[in-house]
């Protein structure tokens, strides 16, 4: 299984798609997203550097660990690999974990590289507040990791990509990662996926508390969308 | 480490006890309406090279779906070294070459082959899989950069990479010249002396008669022959007899009409074809009913042509029975109708 995650980590690193959406997107949307807001000082409690920074970790995590993920299985479904692996010794259950793990690794950079910007333009945090939010940040990518997996069975391989496209931008749009929302219609966004992510960053952040809603929101998102991707999944192998 | 396994000869395959590979029993397999899979029961034995003949569309990839685990049968029962496929393939007891087999994308060949072989329980060394497959020179290519039957190639790496007991190849050759083709063959016929059962689905009837000991014909769902390929061509009762009859020989030619176990008979002018499911009792006869056969010669036909004999055979034989179907319906019905007006 070890020897899966490794291959697959090596095929995303190498994945020119990875670099796009995952590094270099995140980077020219932030320098665009704080120059535009320029005349702003701070966006939901905290400074617009602060805000883009999280927002645009989050955009690489979620791109690398949902749309990346999402088109990957279904172009491996479509090509016929994925059944190939059910006959191997490989367990059940290896290619989506080793999905997953590879992901995981490989969301790590897009964090990291977004954080170098951020210190660049100035933003200052304590050592343990780096890490915390780094962690709090990487530990979200797994919840939309599962969402991608999700994706990848959702439909037959050939609509797959539409049905990506369009649930990440409205999460991202819902989300606030151009942005915040205002008004009721905000009221509602700010319980999305997306936006709750978001809101978690924002708080490892700033070490200020996170209600009992927020916490239970996130895991009910986890839950549905792990069962979700069980499921569909499951659907796949005995329809294929 | 490696060696001991490798050194597994034929004789230890085969032993005494090894039991049965693979059997189907009662198997069917509906999608819908459409009966894919209809009643098949058959056994695989240790060390046999079985191929699986089938035009298109017979039931062919269902079957190798349902042996492997792939898909469940709506009735009956499929087990794989006596237990579910599943748990055969889990053990690397079996190495499969899918028709459709995708490849990884993004890496290279070496990297998958390497892949294969780790995580096969009984895995060779990635070179040496390599090289009995013929790519070492394609070894750092991109999976995505290969030739059809370089992918083909690379796919049956990965079904040989460890130490299976089945290997099973769903048209293995499609998309390789002949060139290829025949190496191919050869390195299949080494992995099928060193005591592996081979099965294989192919379209190249050649390659059946070439190199399988035992020929299994899906036919619309149904399993219509199986046998030696000697035997499917007896069993399509191809013996081709062939002899000129001259007149002043005084022969009577209606007695060509009664001569024994012939399926078809062509005269034209002195020229006398028969086809005979037993070439030996038909010349027999010809000689008995006093019949001077000059330049006869009695001829076998390819697996082709009796493949052909023997799907037509059973086309011919479903026809009828759907004629019997439809008057007995079109009988019970004019029964009926006539009961009505009786009634009124």
């Amino acid at each position: 299984m070890t020897t899966l995650i490794k291959l697959e980590l090596l095929r995303v690193l190498r994945n020119r798609r990875y670099l796009v959406f995952t590094l270099i997107l995140p980077v020219i949307l932030y320098s665009v997203m704080v120059g535009a807001y320029g005349k702003v000082d701070t966006l939901d409690g905290v400074s617009v550097k602060e805000y883009f920074m999280v927002a645009m970790a989050t955009l690489g995590t979620v791109s690398a660990s949902m749309t990346s993920n999402a088109s990957r299985i279904a172009l491996e479904r479509k090509s016929g690999w994925a059944r190939q692996l059910r006959l191997t010794a490989l367990p059940g259950y290896g290619y989506v974990v080793a999905k997953i793990a590879s992901t995981a690794a490989s969301t790590l950079p897009a964090i990291l590289v977004v954080f170098a910007l951020a210190y660049g333009q100035g933003v200052r945090l304590s050592a343990s507040e780096w890490v915390l939010l780094g962690l709090t940040l990487w530990a979200g990518g797994f919840v939309f990791a599962a969402l991608g997996v999700a994706l990848g069975y959702s439909a037959a391989p050939d609509s797959i990509q539409p049905v990506i496209m369009i649930v990440y931008t409205v999460m991202l749009i819902l989300g606030g990662t151009y942005g915040q929302i205002g008004g009721s219609f905000g009221s509602f966004a700010k319980w999305t996926p997306m936006a709750l992510y978001n809101q978690f960053g924002r708080v490892a952040q700033s070490g200020s508390s996170i209600g009992a809603g927020p916490m239970l929101a996130v895991l009910g998102y986890a839950l549905a969308f792990i069962g979700l991707a069980a499921f569909l999944y499951q659907r796949d192998r005995r329809e294929s | 480490m490696s060696t001991s396994v490798e050194q597994r000869t034929g004789a230890a395959r085969r032993g005494p006890g090894s039991g049965e590979v693979a059997v189907f029993r009662n198997v069917s397999k509906q999608f819908g309406a459409v009966t894919a899979v209809n009643d098949i029961s058959l056994t695989l034995h240790p060390g046999e090279t079985v191929a699986f003949l089938g035009p298109n569309g017979a039931g062919k990839s269902t079957s190798i779906d349902m042996l492997l685990g792939l898909r469940d049968p709506s009735s009956g029962s499929v087990t794989l070294f006596g237990g579910t496929p599943r748990q055969a393939i889990l053990d690397g007891r079996v190495g499969v070459m899918l028709q459709s087999g995708g490849l990884m994308p993004d890496v290279k060949v070496r990297e998958l082959v390497a892949f294969a072989c780790k995580i096969h329980p009984r895995g060779y060394r990635a070179d040496q899989v390599l090289e009995t497959a013929g790519i070492t020179e394609i070894a750092d290519r991109k999976v995505d950069k290969l030739s059809g039957g370089q992918e083909q190639r690379v796919r049956f790496a990965l079904a040989t990479a460890g130490d299976s007991d089945l290997i099973v190849l769903d048209e293995p050759t499609t998309g390789m010249d002949v060139n290829a083709r025949q190496a191919f063959w050869a390195v299949m016929r080494a992995q099928a002396d060193a005591g592996r059962t081979v099965l294989f689905a192919t379209h190249y009837l050649e390659e059946a008669d070439s190199f399988a000991d035992r020929v299994l014909v899906m036919h619309k769902g149904r399993l219509i022959a199986d046998g030696t390929s000697a035997e499917i061509k007896a069993r399509a009762g191809l013996r081709r007899i062939s002899f000129d009859v001259h007149p002043q020989d005084g022969a009577d030619l209606s007695l060509l009409n009664r001569l024994p176990d012939v399926t078809t008979l062509d005269v034209s002018g002195h020229t006398v074809r028969i086809s005979s499911n037993d070439a030996d009792a038909t010349v027999a006869a010809i000689y008995r009913a006093g019949l001077y056969p000059r330049g006869l010669e009695v001829t076998g036909v390819g697996l082709e042509q009796a493949f052909v004999a023997i799907t037509a055979d059973q086309d011919a034989a479903d026809l009828n029975a759907a004629h019997l179907n439809a008057a007995q319906q079109t009988a019970a019905q004019q029964t009926a109708e006539l009961g009505k007006e009786n009634a009124r």
